[in-house]
């Protein structure tokens, strides 16, 4: 394999990787905050991508428009579907927990399915085929826009995190619910906010998928899997671990691509995960938070 | 030879050393007391002997056996019960259906793990609560439950994880009253309790640890005016030895 | 109680035995399952499209897909979400062995069982061995179920993303191949009625207590004698066994199969999740009531109010789930339970008045 095609392999993985790192950031947060493993996860990029479609074709809307709507959008949706179901079973069996977030994903998919069909569909850019050529290399530019928008908000997600009150208060509350509520912090609303956020940042990252990408109700189940392997591979509740996760995985996945064909590259995933699972379940960066 | 001998066993959980270099005997009807400060290790101890944990260091013997290692579901089968600290009932299913569980240990059959439970329930007092669910039960009964299950298997010891701890003073005579009844069955007993009032009038001997490690050894006279054991532990307080 | 003696003495008899079967829930719920089974009998004698036929034929191969998974899920609380690999796989043998080696499907269906028994033994050991808790487990079971299906696409033996026609021949009885519904609908009344008696008699059984005694708390069973790793596997490898034959069974009804249609989880929310959760998860009636619910429901909204939109289904089983955790998490049955134990009550008070 010559310098060139491995370069062009690890940039497209990269590529590929930025968006399953904010996918996964979003699932890992969201575990951190409130030890719930996000069934539905995988919609909320499903949804995003949906309303980048339907931005497009009621009013032309170019999708790097439609990200501040998306994320609004879903925002609210996660927040209204934390605060009027999740937040009820939050000290439940963790199978009822499971079964309620199912039940949602069910949901969701059925109702983009009812209003869009099955049918696969697609947007339609003037960008979609651009490519620049650098350094020997090509970069498709709605991949290239779409890491670094990715990088950017991971990015910021974690200066709110680290240097704004509210993010501070969401690492407390995930470090010790008891001890931040006796600090005075709501933590019920830090869970609303968290659990909005997270399927935001999953809904921007459909967003950036949509120039180059066709969708149908069920494509947020293969994202969530691979972000489920991203999330335990960077140790559950660990944004660092999440971020680079996604690109160990997007890199991997796109060697594996490259050596067994495009659509077995799913398997790569899969044997990390079983591998992790076996033999080193707390991921990455240590022990897991119980 | 001791039924139950421990000997020299530790247990460290990264840094922290929980029990260090233990030793412990039990014969057949005897009933031992283990007693110290929060955090000395008496629950590590027991987890140990029934199997919840490895010991790092040292062995359990059962009847001359070896144990540790051996898992807590062999561990019950060869004769030694457990109850848990913080009660663990099984609470969608009635008082009856979470002892015949424990019965299951010596039969196949439903009849006879029906009969024993039912016999079991009655020995405790709880007839009237035999279709209740465990989950509904006061506190009181639930103690009494977990010592309903642990019974049931037939066991040649019991360890009993602070079977007291939380009962009202009518309720913890009633209980001392049943382990007293226990014992008479033949059944050796190792307590460990916080409430004095217990050990004092139930034990036989006493085993008294601090920081893992064994401070003092011996009857219940000789505990209350050792030294060490004051300074660590009970302070100077006037027990009554005949509780 | 009171008991006629005036006279006859059947009659003190029978009165005792039904007393014997209804102040016992365990039995009062099987005789409801008598009577759903025996109304499913009938059927086919007042309805006679066969459009409604094959809905009730579906739902009665769910309620036993159902039964398997209440006894791993419900019974023992492994969250064992992807259930449906084991349906796949026991689907998949049939169709292959008929297909390719013109075994009749009475035989294939028992060996889809038994390779199905197979694969859940090595989920269980995997899980067991490497200790994957509640979490982990679901998130592995899923994984599986993708990989699977990647895995199946490529797998041009097995048809590959083409999937697998059954290979129609004459309608014969050794081939199960029939040209009327109703041979189907009793072939599936007979894998719930015999799924019913194997759940019940576990139920009874001092597995089924240990089972339970698991669910309810692991560590406690331990201490009390159970050998969890050991009866976890052996719950997973009965429920797969068990949809492993109600696999082979289904795609001999519907006679078609591929990757995408079966590694599914849409699929599995509606064969396997939906009727036990909605019916009662861990309870005996549960997976039969609620399979019998929900599939005629759902084919209603599907037809008749929204005209046979896709997606619709999907709508209805997941609000179903999301309404279920939330207001009657155990289920119908559960419901049901409660009426019961209020009926019984009073009858006892006035029982007791009487006498």
């Amino acid at each position: 394999m010559s310098p060139e095609i491995f370069f062009q392999i690890i940039v497209n993985g990269l590529f590929t990787g930025g968006i399953y790192s904010l996918v996964a950031v979003g699932l890992t947060l969201i575990y951190g905050v409130m030890i719930i493993v996000n069934f539905a996860h995988g919609e909320f990029l499903m949804l995003g991508i949906y309303i980048a479609f339907l931005a497009w074709t009621l009013l032309g809307m170019d999708p790097y428009i439609v990200i501040p709507l998306a994320f609004v959008m879903v925002f609210g949706l996660g927040a209204l579907i934390q605060r009027g179901l999740v937040q009820r079973v939050l000290d439940a069996h963790p199978l009822n927990q499971i079964i309620l977030l199912v039940g949602v994903s069910t949901l969701l998919i059925g109702l983009v399915q009812f209003f869009f069909s099955a049918e696969p569909k697609a947007i339609h850019v003037p960008y979609e085929t651009a490519v620049i050529s650098a350094f020997g290399l090509r970069f498709a530019i709605a991949r290239l826009v779409a890491f670094f928008a990715s990088m950017l908000i991971s990015l910021l997600l974690y200066l709110f995190l680290h240097y704004t009150r509210t993010g501070k208060a969401v690492r407390a509350v995930s470090q010790s619910r008891d001890a931040a509520r006796l600090m005075g912090i709501n933590v019920n609303f830090i869970y609303y906010l968290t659990f909005g956020i997270g399927a935001a940042v999953t809904a921007v990252a459909g967003v950036l998928l949509a120039p180059n990408h066709s969708m149908i109700p069920t494509m947020g189940q293969a994202y969530a899997v691979t972000a489920f392997v991203i999330v335990v591979l960077g140790t559950m509740g660990n944004f660092i671990g999440a971020f680079i996760g996604g690109l160990i995985i997007g890199v991997v996945e796109a060697i594996a691509g490259f050596y067994l064909g495009g659509d077995v590259k799913i398997i790569a995933s899969m044997m990390i995960f079983i591998l992790i699972l076996l033999f080193r379940p707390a991921g990455l960066f240590g022990r897991n938070r119980s | 030879m001791a039924l139950l001998e421990v000997n020299r066993i530790s247990k460290r959980f990264g840094g922290l050393v929980a029990v260090n270099d233990l030793n412990l005997k039990l014969d057949k009807g005897n009933i031992l007391g283990l007693i110290g400060p929060n955090g000395a290790g008496k629950t590590t101890a027991f987890n140990m002997i029934s199997g919840f944990y490895k010991p790092d260091e040292g062995e359990v013997l059962f009847d001359g056996q070896r144990i540790n290692g051996l898992r807590p579901d062999q561990i019950c089968r060869l004769g030694i019960a457990r109850t848990f600290q913080v009660v663990k009932p099984f609470p969608q299913l009635s008082v009856r259906d979470n002892v015949m569980v424990g019965a299951y240990n010596r039969t196949n059959k439903r009849s006879e793990a029906r009969q024993k439970a039912l016999e079991i329930i009655e020995f405790l007092g709880m007839q009237d609560l035999s279709e209740t669910t465990a989950g509904s039960l006061s506190v009181a009964y639930r103690k009494r439950l977990e010592v309903a299950k642990a019974l049931a298997t037939n066991p040649k010891i019991i360890l009993l994880d602070e079977a007291m701890a939380g009962l009202r003073p009518t309720e913890t005579d009633e209980m001392i009253e049943l382990v007293r009844q226990v014992s008479k069955q033949g059944i050796a007993l190792l307590l460990v309790e916080h409430v004095m009032r217990v050990i004092m009038s139930l034990a036989e001997q006493i085993v008294v640890i601090h920081h893992g490690e064994k401070i003092a050894e011996g009857e219940p006279k000789q505990i209350v005016r050792d030294k060490a054991v004051i300074d660590a532990y009970l302070g100077e307080v006037e027990i009554d030895v005949k509780g | 109680m009171t008991v006629e003696n005036s006279g006859n003495n059947h009659n003190g008899k029978f009165r005792s035995w039904l007393s014997g079967l209804l102040l016992d829930w365990d039995r009062t719920q099987m005789l409801i399952c008598f009577f759903l089974v025996v109304l499913l009998a009938i059927a086919p004698f007042f309805i006679s499209s066969t459009y409604y036929l094959g809905i009730i034929i579906l739902a009665t191969i769910y309620a036993f897909i159902g039964i398997s998974w209440n006894i791993v899920a419900g019974f023992t609380g492994q969250l064992l979400i992807a259930h449906i690999i084991f349906l796949a796989v026991g689907a998949y043998t049939t169709i292959v062995l008929f297909n390719n080696f013109m075994i009749s499907p009475w035989v294939g269906i028992l060996i889809g069982g038994v390779i199905a028994a197979l694969c859940g033994a090595i989920v269980a050991f995997i899980t067991l061995r490497y200790g994957l808790k509640v979490d982990y487990f679901a998130l592995f079971t899923i994984a599986l179920m993708v990989a699977l299906r990647t895995l199946f696409l490529k797998w041009d033996y097995v048809g590959g993303a083409v999937g697998m026609w059954f290979r129609l021949t004459n309608p014969s009885f050794d081939k199960m191949i029939f040209e009327n519904k109703a041979p189907y609908l009793y072939i599936a009344i007979g894998l719930v009625v015999i799924g019913l008696i194997i759940q019940y008699r576990i139920y009874r059984s001092k597995m089924g207590k240990y089972f339970l005694a698991i669910r309810e708390d692991d560590d406690a069973a331990s201490a009390l004698g159970v050998n969890t790793s050991q009866y976890k596997m052996i719950a997973v490898v009965i429920g797969a066994a068990m949809a492993g034959i109600g696999g082979g069974f289904y795609v001999m009804y519907v006679t078609f199969i591929e990757p995408p249609q079966v590694f599914n989880l849409g699929l599995n929310v509606e064969i396997v999740m939906a009727g036990p959760i909605i019916g009662g998860l861990g309870s005996l009636a549960g997976p039969v009531v609620g399979a019998l619910l929900n599939k005629p429901f759902a084919e209603i909204m599907r037809g008749a109010l929204t005209e046979g939109r896709s997606g619709s289904s999907l709508i209805v089983y997941g609000s179903f789930l999301i309404l279920t955790i939330m207001f009657m998490p155990r289920g119908v049955t559960g419901v049901l339970h409660t009426i019961y134990r209020k009926i019984i009550s009073q009858y006892q008070r006035k029982a007791q008045g009487d006498s």
